[in-house]
């Protein structure tokens, strides 16, 4: 963009707005690291203190110190980035035919796909439950990763679909007239130019399978085998909850996403495409 | 490639065979549970007792959380896949039972008569239903009063109240709103919450047939239990805690000075010792209501055995070994009440336990029925209707007893 | 008959057979989704027509649609969907607006960049159950943040507010809730958006003399409405699906089972009470109101979209 006198101001604006904002975007998250360093009996005193007196590192010990909790994070990571690799390759075919192509039963197929999308996935979870078995994927990294993969499936098509929409078609004419195919076209074109979108597929699926909970608790029950979310929820009893434990080991376990956005974001660059007009 | 082929289903054949053989000589026998860490190490050397006597039988135990146990447990039904055996929460005994999904114990298990002669009647009795026990008392619990020393004696009084009379009036003496400090609180106003004083002043939920509810719930002393609480409420000497505002909670009100009375379980020990080490735990019996022949409420949980079962006969051989001296006094050192009435008073288990064993002889257990989640809900907002006086305690009470009502006839 | 014809028309053919570059494209998607989604939806379909019994599925009886007239007729479901209604009218634009301010601001050339694109992901992978929790916890009426801020700090009240525990007022902590989880993930998909904008567009306008808020409702909104439509079908499908917030703030539908959410109230019927008739009724007939609004949604939002 030109820097005129009028974008300088609305910089600085941008700042200070932006500044605001993170305040009251980030009070809960600091919160909850403040009080995984408090003791229990600090963890809610009133008034509420966001600096702990006595910080301690014995909820961390304890979170990391459990059994498997290393084995869970490992099986988690392998779960989300395979989950990950495949929804961003499958979708991203699905979206191109239903964005770029003609073919009977289009509509039809597309509207079918958003189905997935609205009916609560807990209600699905029974006669999921009966095929993954009947496939002996129970108590298997798999048998979550194929379920993830088509329960992420539809809404991602339908972003990348919206993202493939916003490219201008002139550029596809050109590869036409050059003799390239469709698929040169999805190859030199559409997934380049796309990258923004893919990251913004990729980091919300493996958030997805990062976080997911009740599908993994119903579908794995050898506990070398659980995943983080489920490996966290069994450190609370019945009768009490640890918060700072929990806020431990939710922390630790958020520290994966954030770098898996880290490194997406990077391709939130603007200035790839030209409108193709001049 | 032949000698590969070969060498190939060689070794799928050594395999398969070993396998088949380790398949004939160790049975695998699965139970869920909810077990926190202290109760899981005690129940790990429960195992390694079993799997010393019985070296053909295995026992995998599995971690379920508590919140979404119950539906996991559906699922698995649903799917065909469930686990031989589970330590069940007693309300839910009824319900799975209805639905089939349990073996009727005192028809196929050898012996049951016997293990249930040395049980305590009322846990056994949550196993109860249509006529079969389907499962056997694993552990139970029951609560009593927990008591802020240092606050009473503040405050000028000897000890703990005797009776609910005595109850209301100490209660009373402490409040200061003003302060967040009140005599008594409860955790929320579901049915456990109460429960406790309500059996104490003679309260019923339905006749003991389950056929009616109508003269129970909404009969003369299951009102004026709840009526009490309510005057309790409106004098501010019981927190606003239970209408369910994110308040201080009961273990943190009782040892930081907030509350000086709640009524809880067995855990409020190990809980209260561990996040609170300087504050002195003292329990006392519930205080004794007008008429003495019950008080307080059953907890705790029972064993089961699923149809789905295939190993059936080593699934009964396990859950009995629970019910053993030895497994009982294992897990009672961890926390959990023993069922047996034969280790009473044995010198492993901790010296807390006694106010508790002597509370269970007249505690009462809730209402064995496969709709009582739904009864509970239906107290629930009785109790909330009273405390938000939008309906008077009798109307209340009536409409709850309406409720229920058709709750059984609707089995 | 017609449809016969049709598929015996030659030309129909042809045309299938020239796509089929498109099916074998949507194949392994469509096999995902067909096995893991389509039938289990069928299959849960089934059984809201039924009183089902999970233990021998042989037994259950065939109800036909009195599953959904119980629903229709429970007072309680009545209000969870009014309640899930005003959550969805004010959450998604309340999300959308934020979203887009952020996306824009976080779109110019600032020092810090990176920082403030997490800072604003952060509440996005911050699990529900710990951030309901610390919601609850700020608007508790004891002790709570929000009161202390109230009353002790600013004086604006003199009692506590009883946020949690009335069925009405519970409304805005979930909300806010809402809105505050919500404002990361939208701002991320608008700002992957805005990176598609040619920016000679925006050179060309800047010629032309025209400002920033031109450029903004003339360049900026049009060329990412794909994704608005995409946002706001996506937005109104979670508020309807809104759980886990309600389920552990209001405990479930407390007080007075006068505060669940459509699908609280579903796991309860479902999971708690066994019902599986009522909690796949439930399901279906928001399904089936989600699936009119997204369509219409699409329709009404997309027309302009075509170059």
């Amino acid at each position: 963009m030109l820097t005129t006198k009028e974008e300088k101001i609305f910089r600085n604006i941008a700042y200070i707005l932006l500044i605001c904002g993170v305040a009251i975007t980030l009070v809960p998250f600091i919160y909850m690291i403040s009080a995984s360093f408090k003791s229990q009996i600090y963890t809610f005193e009133y008034p509420p203190r966001l600096i702990p007196r006595d910080p301690t590192l014995v909820n961390y010990i304890k979170a990391l110190g459990k059994d498997l909790f290393g084995i869970n994070l490992l099986n988690s990571f392998f779960v989300a980035t395979v989950t990950t690799v495949s929804t961003v390759f499958i979708s991203s075919l699905m979206a191109y035919a239903f964005s770029r192509m003609r073919f009977p039963g289009k509509e039809v197929f597309f509207y079918i796909l958003l189905l997935g999308m609205m009916i609560p996935p807990v209600m699905l979870i029974i006669p999921q439950f009966i095929i993954v078995k009947n496939l002996h994927l129970l108590d298997n990294l798999w048998g979550l990763i194929v379920v993830y993969i088509s329960v992420t499936l539809s809404m991602q098509t339908f972003l990348l679909r919206s993202f493939f929409e916003t490219i201008p078609r002139e550029l596809e004419e050109a590869v036409l007239v050059d003799g390239g195919t469709r698929w040169d076209i999805f190859r030199k074109i559409i997934l380049p130019l796309s990258k923004p979108g893919l990251a913004v597929v990729a980091i919300f699926t493996f958030l997805y399978a990062w976080d997911e909970f009740p599908w993994a608790h119903v579908a794995i029950r050898e506990g070398s085998r659980r995943t983080l979310p489920v490996a966290i929820a069994l450190f609370q009893s019945q009768y009490l909850t640890q918060w700072g434990l929990l806020f431990a080991a939710t922390t630790v376990a958020s520290i994966p996403a954030v770098i898996v956005f880290v490194i997406f974001q990077r391709y939130f660059i603007q200035g790839v495409i030209t409108s193709g007009l001049k | 490639m032949k000698r590969l082929i070969i060498f190939l289903i060689a070794i799928m054949l050594i395999t398969g065979m070993t396998l088949v053989g380790i398949a004939e000589e160790k049975v695998t026998v699965t139970y869920w549970h909810t077990m926190g860490d202290t109760e899981e190490a005690a129940l790990n050397k429960v195992i390694e007792m079993f799997e010393e006597q019985y070296a053909n039988i295995k026992i995998k135990p599995t971690r379920m959380a508590y919140d979404d146990f119950k539906p996991a447990l559906l699922i698995g039904i649903a799917g065909g896949v469930v686990p031989d055996t589970a330590r069940l929460d007693i309300i839910w005994v009824p319900e799975l039972a209805e639905i089939g999904a349990l073996v009727a114990l005192d028809e196929k298990m050898e012996g049951f008569d016997e293990i249930i002669a040395n049980t305590y009647p009322g846990p056994t009795s949550t196993n109860f239903w249509k006529g079969h026990y389907y499962g056997l008392p694993q552990n139970t619990c029951t609560q009593i009063l927990v008591w802020n020393k240092q606050m009473f004696e503040e405050a000028g009084l000897s000890g703990p109240p005797e009776t609910i009379d005595e109850f209301v009036e100490d209660a009373a003496m402490f409040s200061n709103p003003d302060e967040e400090i009140y005599g008594y609180a409860m955790g929320g106003t579901y049915f456990w919450a109460p429960a406790s004083i309500f059996y104490a002043m003679g309260g019923e939920v339905t006749d003991s047939g389950i056929t009616t509810a109508t003269g129970y719930i909404n009969g003369e002393k299951s009102v004026a239990a709840y009526q009490a609480l309510v005057d309790m409420y409106r004098d501010e000497s019981l927190s606003p805690l239970l209408l369910g505002g994110g308040g201080i909670g009961v273990f943190e009100g009782l040892a930081t000075g907030k509350y000086a009375m709640i009524i809880e379980g067995p855990w409020a020990q190990p809980i209260l010792n561990s996040d609170y080490p300087d504050f002195e735990v003292n329990f006392a019996l519930v205080p004794r209501g007008p008429d003495v022949t019950t008080s307080s409420v059953v907890g705790g949980e029972n064993v089961v055995i699923f149809e789905g079962s295939q190993n059936k006969d080593e699934a009964m051989l396990w859950a009995k070994f629970l019910l053993s001296e030895e497994s009982q006094l294992t897990m009672g050192e961890a926390g959990t009440m023993p069922t047996l009435s034969t280790v009473q008073g044995n010198e492993r288990l901790p010296e807390y336990y006694d106010v508790f064993m002597e509370q269970l002889k007249t505690a009462k257990a809730r209402v064995p029925h496969p709709k009582w989640a739904e009864m509970d809900n239906a107290i629930n907002n009785a109790y909330q209707y009273m405390l938000r006086d939008e309906k008077t305690v009798q109307q209340a009470l009536d409409d709850a007893a309406e409720e229920i009502n058709r709750l059984i006839i609707e089995g | 008959m017609e449809v016969k014809n049709k598929i015996l028309d030659k030309s129909f053919l042809k045309k299938i057979l020239s796509s089929k570059g498109a099916y074998l494209l949507l194949l392994p998607g469509m096999g995902f989704f067909f096995t893991f989604i389509l039938f289990p939806l069928i299959y849960s379909f089934r059984m809201s027509f039924y009183k089902w019994n999970i233990v021998d599925i042989g037994a259950s009886n065939f109800v036909g649609f009195s599953n959904y007239v119980r629903v229709i007729n429970d007072p309680i479901f009545i209000r969870a969907t009014l309640n899930t209604i005003v959550y969805t009218l004010m959450t998604v634009p309340g999300q959308i607006l934020f979203a887009l301010v952020v996306a824009i601001l976080l779109n110019q050339k600032i020092k810090g960049r990176t920082f403030f694109r997490v800072a604003y992901y952060i509440p996005v992978i911050t699990s529900w159950v710990v951030v309901t929790f610390l919601f609850e916890y700020f608007f508790g009426s004891q002790a709570g943040l929000v009161n202390f801020i109230l009353r002790d700090m600013l004086h604006l009240v003199d009692k506590k507010i009883m946020w949690l525990t009335d069925p009405i007022l519970v409304m805005i902590p979930l909300i806010l809730l809402g809105i505050w989880k919500g404002i990361g993930w939208s701002a991320i998909i608008l700002l992957a958006a805005l990176q598609s904008i040619p920016l000679d567009l925006y050179e060309a306008a800047t010629i032309d003399g025209a400002g920033i808020w031109h450029k903004i409702t003339k360049i900026t909104l049009p060329l990412i409405r794909p994704t608005l439509v995409f946002l706001v079908v996506v937005l109104v499908i979670g508020g309807f699906n809104v759980y886990i917030s309600g389920l552990l703030m209001t405990k479930g539908g407390k007080p007075l089972d006068l505060s669940h959410f459509i699908l609280t109230l579903m796991y309860k019927k479902t999971f708690t009470y066994l019902d599986f008739g009522y909690g796949s009724a439930t399901s279906y007939l928001l399904a089936a109101f989600i699936f009119v609004v997204s369509v219409i949604e699409i329709k009404l939002l997309r027309r302009k979209v075509e170059y």
